[in-house]
Formats: structure tokens, sequence, C-alpha cells
């Protein structure tokens, strides 16, 4: 158990920046998600903190000690790989007792450990087979084991379920949820998945192009997106965004783009009211549109061309073609029959709708 | 409307085997197999059989019914017969075991690290390699002279080894190039050093490709001459040697060579009938 803290940490190979002025402090027995697109620097990150990249600058702290020198054995970690990386030529059993074993621990001991970390993830029965007999599923819970029976101070997760079955994964997401609550080590988990970081992460790291984006806990990046990249990444289906115009006139603030022109009401005019005149980007996530809103008096209506349809069972995604854009529109009934050109009259809550800055991307307000 | 017909026609065969019945292609497939086998083991069973015939009988191996151990024991009683199979057994497993001791930890290196030490090694085996072989033997016949290990098993072997390092070097990357490294990064964590991690995780990840390794080296050792003919003399036979100097001013005596060669062939054959899997897995690298 411990806090681990990255101050000002940066890596560079060669002139190319990997990551740039990470700063973060997790605290003890904290969940913490870092996600991002592929090559943000996330796992460059995480194997900053292991101790198998170099750090170029910065600071990395485990447990109030700084382990910037410390080689991966001194750092009392635990990690768990994408490809699960069991020793190919051992037994599930040997290979929970290889990081033991290299501590000296005794025999009656390590035994004791395996039994309670096989206990805990069921898988008992595979101790004795190599890890090319079991499947995806189970070599994943054999990586987990070996990090369990270790103790570590910090649990190091790298894309840990990329590499299961969509169905194995969501199955895998609950066991590990579940797991955390029995074995609430401080942990860093890494994932390009934005479900896997919003469901386990108790708080989130936004990474792109090496340089943290937002960190904050899930409700917070979705409901407050620090900028058009993390309102884009966070939930699904992604985002709208819509190119459009502030005017202010008198005392009212218009939002206007190609087929649309909005009056804002108090709280969001305010806010973009000394945007007036500016291009902007209004962001309006697919589950905040609703078709025909006809209750609440605050809602904004517009209308928009519907462009093709989706049949998922449950419900119906719609797109609607609004001038230039395709807005997208979830949450829609699944009996409902609408032929495709059918002009739709949408709505949404002002609250609901986010507004960035057109050219730096950062949201307004 | 009436439902969709299910039923299927399957599409005349069109093409070069059409002629032929269903099975015919597989048959003529098999006979060009055997066709092609046999063309390999022809000199093999050649050789068989004028090791068996008398002197007199040797260019007359397709006639004629007289058959003879006596090449064996009269081959093996030539002065330095014994020694030369024990010599070339000798070199060829020191050479493989040196060789691999090497070779194993400068794949490694070629695999997995980057920078000045690893360019620089890379580009040295590489330039090397590019060296027709032949052209090494002169300065090496002056080198071990100079040395004076001319004519020992260290003359012989450090050529050996130096020439398995260049070549063998870069099919042991290939091996570790194919074995995921996220394994010795689990192993660095679980409290292993860099060449723990080598020897305890990477290393035993290896055995097939080393074991394909061991067995190339040492075959292409055992068959060797050309080194062995330039960096040798009487002191140190080797087989190769002195199989080839059946042929001599007074004449060739074939029924000799060929029961040598095919004793030296029995080693050879035992290594690649154990090894043949690892062998074929080496070499798909």
């Amino acid at each position: 158990m411990a806090e681990v803290v990255l101050k000002g940490v940066g890596k560079c190979y060669g002139p190319v920046v990997a990551v740039r002025d990470f700063n973060l402090a997790i605290a003890d027995q904290e969940f913490v998600a870092l996600v991002g697109p592929s090559g943000c620097g996330k796992s460059t990150t995480l194997r900053m903190v292991a101790g198998l990249e170099e750090i170029t600058s910065g600071v990395v702290a485990i447990g109030g000690r700084v382990v910037n020198d410390l080689p991966p054995k001194d750092r009392d970690i635990a990690m768990v790989f994408q490809n699960y990386a069991l020793y190919q030529h051992m037994s599930v059993r040997d290979n929970l007792a290889f990081g033991l074993r290299n501590r000296k621990v005794p025999e009656s001991e390590i035994a004791a450990q395996i039994l309670r970390a096989a206990k805990m993830l069921g898988i008992e029965p595979l101790l004795e087979r190599h890890p090319r007999q079991l499947s995806g599923g189970q070599q994943q819970r054999v990586a987990l084991g070996r990090c369990l029976v270790r103790n570590p101070k910090v649990f190091l997760f790298d894309e840990p379920l990329s590499n299961l079955d969509a169905q194995l994964r969501s199955q895998m997401r609950l066991e590990l949820k579940e797991l955390r609550k029995r074995v609430p080590t401080t942990s860093i988990y890494v994932t390009h998945d934005q479900v896997e970081a919003m469901t386990l992460g108790e708080r989130i790291v936004v990474m792109k192009d090496g340089l943290v984006q937002q960190v904050g806990s899930p409700l917070d990046l979705y409901r407050r997106p620090a900028n058009r990249f993390v309102a884009g990444f966070i939930g699904s289906p992604a985002m709208n965004f819509i190119d459009a115009r502030v005017a202010a006139a008198g005392d009212d603030v218009m939002i206007a783009t190609e087929g649309l022109s909005l009056r804002l009401t108090d709280k969001v005019a305010a806010t973009l009211r000394k945007h007036a005149g500016n291009a902007v980007v209004m962001g309006v996530r697919p589950q905040h549109v609703m078709l025909d809103g006809a209750g609440g008096g605050n809602l904004l209506r517009f209308q928009a061309t519907l462009s093709t349809s989706e049949q998922l069972g449950d419900q119906q995604l719609l797109d609607a073609r609004l001038g230039g854009t395709l807005l997208r529109v979830s949450g829609i009934d699944a009996a409902l029959k609408l032929a495709d050109g059918t002009m739709l009259t949408l709505a949404m809550a002002p609250e609901n709708m986010h507004f960035f800055d057109a050219v730096s991307g950062a949201a307004l307000g | 409307m009436t439902a969709a017909s299910l039923e299927l026609v399957p599409p005349p065969r069109k093409g070069f085997f059409a002629a032929l019945a269903p099975g015919g292609v597989k048959v003529l497939f098999a006979l060009l197999a055997v066709g092609i086998a046999f063309l390999f083991a022809f000199p093999v069973l050649w050789l068989v059989l004028t090791s068996l015939r008398p002197p007199s009988g040797v260019y007359f191996v397709h006639r004629g019914t007289e058959f003879t151990f006596h090449n064996y024991a009269e081959a093996l009683a030539q002065p330095n017969m014994l020694r030369a199979f024990f010599n070339s057994f000798a070199i060829s497993t020191l050479a493989t075991v040196l060789s691999l001791g090497v070779t194993v930890t400068s794949g490694y290196m070629l695999s997995r690290f980057r920078g000045p030490v690893p360019n620089a090694w890379f580009s040295v085996i590489y330039v090397l390699r590019c060296v027709p072989y032949i052209s090494w033997v002169l300065p090496l016949f002056f080198v071990t002279r100079q040395m004076g290990i001319f004519d020992t098993y260290w003359g012989l072997l450090l050529p050996h080894v130096a020439v398995h390092i260049c070549f063998f070097s870069w099919i042991m990357k290939g091996f570790f190039d194919g074995i995921d490294p996220s394994m010795e990064y689990a192993a660095l964590i679980d409290g292993c050093t860099r060449w723990g991690a080598f020897f305890r995780v990477a290393l035993p990840s290896a055995v097939p490709g080393l074991t394909a390794l061991a067995i190339l080296c040492w075959l292409y050792t055992w068959n060797e001459f050309l080194f062995a003919l330039m960096l040798t003399s009487h002191k140190t036979p080797i087989l190769t040697v002195v199989m080839a100097q059946f042929v001599h001013e007074l004449g060739m005596e074939w029924h000799l060579m060929s029961a040598t060669a095919l004793m030296a062939l029995v080693p050879a054959l035992i290594v690649t009938v154990f090894g043949q899997k690892y062998v074929i897995r080496g070499l798909r690298v």
C-alpha cells in the first residue's frame, strides 16, 4: 500500500517526445486509469513507473521514496501485460511462485500464497498446467495471480483486457472490479478503451500526444470535458460537434450554424456573451438530443433531415443532416418507423450543450 | 413465387489436370515426390554399394555380385583414421559449444538493445559475412602460423567459431525477435536482474532455436573441408582431410573412401534424425 507521485515526468526518444510534463498524485488505494489513443504516451508513462523505461526528466516516487534510479525489482510493484507475458516454459504454479522464490520467501509460505490467489481467481484446477494449454481469459487470470501473490505496493495494468474477445472482456472487467474490493491496492490501469476507463477508474487521466488533457472522476470527464478531445473521446457514441458562430443582439445571445439558429438562455448566454462574433464548436452527446421533445419549456428545438437510421433492437441510432454536418441521435424508440429523408424536429436542453474554442479546442465557460 | 433452388451443381473441372481421374493429381504429385527423393538418395545409394565392393569392382558397381565388408576394416586400419574421427568429433563439439555461447548473447543483444555498441557489432558481422568464405583461408593460415597455433585444436577451433558467430548471430537474433519481450519485463519486475531475465526466461524460451543452431553448427563443422585442409597437418588429422587423401598419386581408392564417407555419415545421420524437427523450425526463421 502506497501512494504514487509523478512530478514533471517526461520521456524523450532522441528528438521524439513521448511524454511531456506529467504531474499526478495517486492516493493510497486509489485506482487511476490512463486512457488515450494509441501513441499518446500512456503506456510509456506506466513503464516509467515500472522502471522498464528510463525517466528523461522529472521524479517518480512510490510510497514516499524516489524510484527514478531503482531497477524494477526493487520498486515493489507488480504488472499485468496485454499479452499476459507468462513464462511459457513453467507451469502455472511455478509462474506464480517465480517472484516469491526470487525474494527467498520460504516454500511453505509460497504454497499458502499461491493457494490464496488461486482460490480468489478460480484457477486452482489449472495450477499444474502450462500457459500454452490455457485460454486467453485463463492466462490473464494467471497473470493477475502472479501479481496477487506478491502483495506489492502498486499494481500496474498495461491494457490487460485488450487481447480478449468482447464478451470475455466485459466479464473480466467485472471480475477486476470484484477483485478490487478484496485487494484494494493502489493501481494504475492503462487502456485505450474509454468504457474500461470509465467503469474501473476512480479517477481518469486522459492523454493525447504525450500531454495530459484532463484528470478527473468518470462523471467529471463526462459532464465537464476540459476540451474538445476529451469530449469526443469519453462517451459512446461519440459527442456530436457542430461548427457554429456566436452572435449577440441586444440581450439575446444567439448560436448560429447552417440550418440552425438558437437563442441561448441565461446561464449559457452569460458564458458565451464574451465570445460574441467568434467561431465556436458546439458539442452535444447523442443521448442528449431528443426527438420531438414535447415536454420541458426550456428545450431548444430545431429541424433536421433523417439521413440514415440504425436498428439496434433495444433502440435506434439516427443520423440527421443539419446543414453540412451529420448529427447523431441515440436512444430512439426501436418500434418507431422512420423513413429516410423525413424532416425531424429535434430538441436539446441548454445545460447539455458544450462549447469549445474553434482553434484551441478548450472548453468555453 | 417458388422457393429458390438449393441444389448445388459442382462446376465443371477445368485446367491442365482436368483429364485425369479425380485422385489422379495426387498420384501424379506422389510420383513426382518419389522421383525427387530418388534423385537425392541415389548418390548415397551408390556410395553404399561402392563401399561394399572389392577394389576391382568399384567401377562396375551396377554389375557383379561380389560383396565384402573388408573395406571398412581396411579404412579403419589406416594410420590416423581413428584419431581423425576423434579430432573431428572433438572439434565439432567444442566449436558448437563455444560459438553458441557467444552467438546466444550476441543474438540477444542484436534483438533487444539499440545503441552504438549493438550497431557497431551488427556492422562488423554484416561486413564479415559478406567476405567470401574462401578468402579467409589464406590470411588465417598465416595468422595461425604466426600465433603458433597452426595444426592444433585452437588453430582450427578459433576460425570456425569466428565464422559461426558471424553466420549464426543473425539466426539467433531472429529467434529472440520471435520471443515476446514482455516475458522478460515481467521477470524484471518479479525480482530478476537483466542477466537473470535473460538466463531464466529468455534463454529457456529459445531452446528450440538453440537446438537447431547447435545441430547446424555441429554438422557444418563436421563436414567442413577447406579450413581443415589449410589449417591442419599431420599433428591434427581431421576426418574430411584424411578421407580426401585416398585420392593420391598412385591412384584413387574409391572403395576405402566410400567406406570412410559412410562411417562419417553415421553421426551426422543420428544428429539429423533426432534434431530434424528443431532444424526445420530453425530454418523457418
